[in-house]
């Protein structure tokens, strides 16, 4: 080390033939004599997609402190809701997290449905089921592609997009939405199904696990990979539950906590759903459940098809829905993770107070803990790996 | 352990901060007294029968006079049950406090960032409120409190072509009272506006004061028919900030407005009579919509049937007033 005290004669590749001399570096004691800075990504980079900011305090390439910067989309989401009546909500729910469209706009639903005790038929709720867990696949096909991208590997990402270009074609069928799905209301659905839906939904079923294990090979089994995320951004249990985290990256962590299983809502209790669990809650793992998840998903859709029953899919409403007044709490489970609404009502047509615990929030408000000590380069690790929609931590 | 039973537990082990107590669709709401807030959220933590060891989440309510409610919700991962402790913050609207939950819970933090930057509610003893986590830095006022108006709301009260009115069971419209925290509406507006505008710049004229200037003076024009034709159909001040024939004025002084005078001074009769003619219109047109717009506001329950014939259709209302 001590070689590197001494001023060298070094040459520059960019001017040939000419020399200069440079200190390298001042060493003392052999230790590098560091200098702390501040580094701020974000909010335009592309490993934070979306806006957010994290502002880091370096030493070195090491991580000391690391504070995430939020709000640069927020819209006052739950100021809009107090303006709207709840039909109209729905359309505001499904723009948040805007990979996962139908299962923000159930859960308003949901809610509502819950303070008015309405009864919705059971092929209304099996619909949903059956939507929302298509959902799912759609958002966690997008994160296996887009994690994979952020760590260098292109190639995911295309496989990815070919399944969702799919599934997103049998939910417009359906929906009309391929996005913004719009396709519940309080009581139930819009419309029914499309004739072939049930059909379609099964054939892609099918197509989708069969193509399934490519991405474990692709991904998992890549050499690159598994040296970028083993060991890497551990988030364990402990920190995980204090900090509020679910979905995959609280089961990563080898909690299996997932309000499908521990709360069912819906017909969730009619259905057997398979909760897979990581053990060290590192980036690996994270990804890891994040694929299995598509894999229960895909089981739950194939139940599903066997139970759907014929029936009404909506309630006939009155002109004006008003919610009566109290409070009420529903806790769904979110592809990102749980997303609560604790709707307040003062018995009119708008929400009193609609709050919405979105699973991104509390998920990056565990990013400094993860951040923590980690080296420069595994910060792209760390945002690809805790699952997040920046428009579901602004609102 | 169930809704029931933890309010059995809670209830039988009951400490003299928890004022009531009930469960509601499901879930157990506390109400707690505002000093035993940490005291109870704290044995939520560490009971071991309890163990809330999942922080779910934490915001304010607004409660109309009283001030500021702040609901905790709690989840044990190992139990599966849920407590939800509502209290009321001390300080009323003012300087609404509470104390904080970061020692317990680690996730109270952004939370409680959130909720002081959406309601103004200082927790103390947090480690950092500020900056504002969603708002911009430099936002002034608390979003989400009920005397906070949401701008598009003041400037058209619903989103759509009509606000569906509220019928009771004969089928008549229900009276709407004014509540803290209801859009202004566009009367409102108008005068806020109206003021601000007041405030910047002094001297300017009142905006309706000026609109009836215009109207008279148009009228005047049309009635001595070009009398002057040197002034072709200039009602009022030109260039009066809210005039609304000023645009198309010719501005004294300058060459162009020079030709154009001598332009229209052959057909100066007709131009004036054309200008005094449109804004009439125009201000008949805004005295309706405004007149309108006021009777949608203050409550369509003059007329006994449906909102349809209680709001009048501004234009239909415009043209039988020329007729």
């Amino acid at each position: 080390m001590s070689d590197l005290s001494t001023t060298e004669q070094v040459v520059p590749a960019s001017a040939p033939g000419e020399s200069m001399a440079i200190e390298v570096a001042s060493v003392v004691d052999g230790d590098f004599a560091t200098q702390d800075m501040t580094l701020s990504i974000g909010p335009q980079h592309p490993a934070t997609h979306g806006v957010l900011r994290v502002v880091l305090e370096l030493d070195g390439e090491v991580i000391r402190k690391a504070t995430p910067v939020i709000g640069y989309m927020h819209r006052g989401f739950e100021k809009l809701a107090e303006h709207r009546d709840f039909r109209q909500i729905m359309a505001l729910t499904n723009r948040h997290d805007w990979l996962s469209g139908f299962c923000n706009e159930m859960g308003v639903a949901m809610v509502v449905e819950k303070m008015l005790e309405m009864q919705v038929p059971d092929r209304a709720q099996w619909i949903r089921m059956l939507i929302a867990e298509w959902n799912r696949v759609l958002n966690h096909l997008m994160f296996t592609g887009s994690f994979a991208l952020e760590l260098g590997a292109i190639t995911p990402m295309f496989y990815a997009f070919r399944e969702r270009e799919d599934i997103q074609f049998l939910l417009e069928s359906a929906t009309g939405g391929r996005l913004h799905f719009t396709y519940n209301q309080v009581g139930g659905l819009k419309i029914d199904l499309p004739k072939g839906f049930l059909r379609e939904s099964r054939r892609l079923s099918e197509l989708v696990r069969k193509r399934l294990p490519d991405y474990f090979d692709l991904v998992l089994g890549n050499e690159i990979f598994q040296a970028r995320t083993r060991e890497i951004a551990i988030l364990d249990a402990e920190a995980a539950i204090d900090y509020g985290v679910t979905g995959p990256a609280l089961q990563a962590a080898g909690v299996p906590e997932d309000s499908r299983v521990t709360e069912p809502y819906l017909k969730y209790d009619q259905v057997d759903v398979p909760v897979h669990t990581g053990e060290l809650g590192d980036g690996f793992d994270r990804f890891y459940v994040l694929l299995k998840r598509i894999e229960a998903s895909l089981d739950i859709i194939d139940q599903v098809h066997d139970h759907i029953p014929a029936g009404p899919v909506n309630v006939k409403l009155p002109k004006i829905v008003k919610a009566p007044e109290g409070e009420a709490y529903v806790r769904t489970e979110n592809p990102l993770g749980q997303l609560d609404y604790y709707l307040v009502s003062d018995g009119s047509k708008t929400p009193w107070r609609l709050k919405m615990r979105t699973a991104s929030f509390s998920n990056i408000a565990a990013l400094s803990y993860v951040l923590e000590g980690l080296m420069v380069p595994d910060l792209v690790t760390a945002l690809g790996s805790i699952f997040f929609v920046v428009g579901d931590i602004d609102r | 352990m169930t809704p029931d039973e933890l309010q059995d537990y809670l209830g039988r082990h009951q400490t003299a901060g928890v004022l009531a107590s009930e469960v509601a669709y499901g879930d157990l709401r506390l109400t707690l007294d505002a000093d035993a807030y940490v005291e109870v959220a704290q044995r939520c933590r560490t009971d071991e029968r309890l163990s809330c060891d999942f922080f779910d989440t934490l915001f304010g309510i607004d409660a109309r006079d009283e001030g500021f409610d702040v609901v905790t919700v709690l989840y044990s991962i190992a139990h599966r049950h849920r407590v939800i402790l509502k209290h009321r913050c001390a300080g009323g609207r003012e300087s609404p406090v509470a104390p904080t939950l970061t020692h317990i819970w680690r996730g109270a933090n952004w939370h409680e960032r959130e909720t002081w930057d959406m309601f103004g509610i200082e927790f103390e003893g947090h480690p950092g409120l500020a900056p504002r986590i969603l708002c911009t830095e430099n936002f002034e006022g608390w979003p989400l409190r009920k005397d906070f108006y949401l701008g598009s709301r003041a400037a058209k009260p619903w989103p759509g072509v009509k606000e569906p009115a509220e019928t009771d069971e004969d089928g008549n419209v229900i009276e709407k009272a004014q509540l803290i925290g209801d859009a202004p509406g566009p009367t409102v507006l108008d005068e806020l506006m109206a003021e601000q505008a007041k405030r910047v710049n002094p001297r300017q004229p009142d905006l309706a004061q000026a609109e009836a200037q215009a109207v008279d003076a148009a009228e005047t024009d049309a009635d001595e028919e070009a009398g002057e034709p040197g002034e072709p159909g200039e009602p009022g001040e030109p260039g009066e900030p809210g005039d609304q024939t000023a645009v198309t004025d010719p501005a004294p002084g300058t060459e162009r407005a020079t030709e154009q005078v001598a332009e229209q001074a052959a057909d100066a009769p007709q131009a004036a009579q054309e200008t005094a003619e449109r804004v009439r219109r125009e201000a008949a047109e805004a005295r309706a919509r405004k007149a309108a717009e006021r009777a949608a506001h203050q409550g369509e329950t003059a007329a006994p049937a449906g909102s349809e014939e209680a709001d009048p259709d501004p234009p239909e209302a415009t043209e039988e007033g020329e007729q």
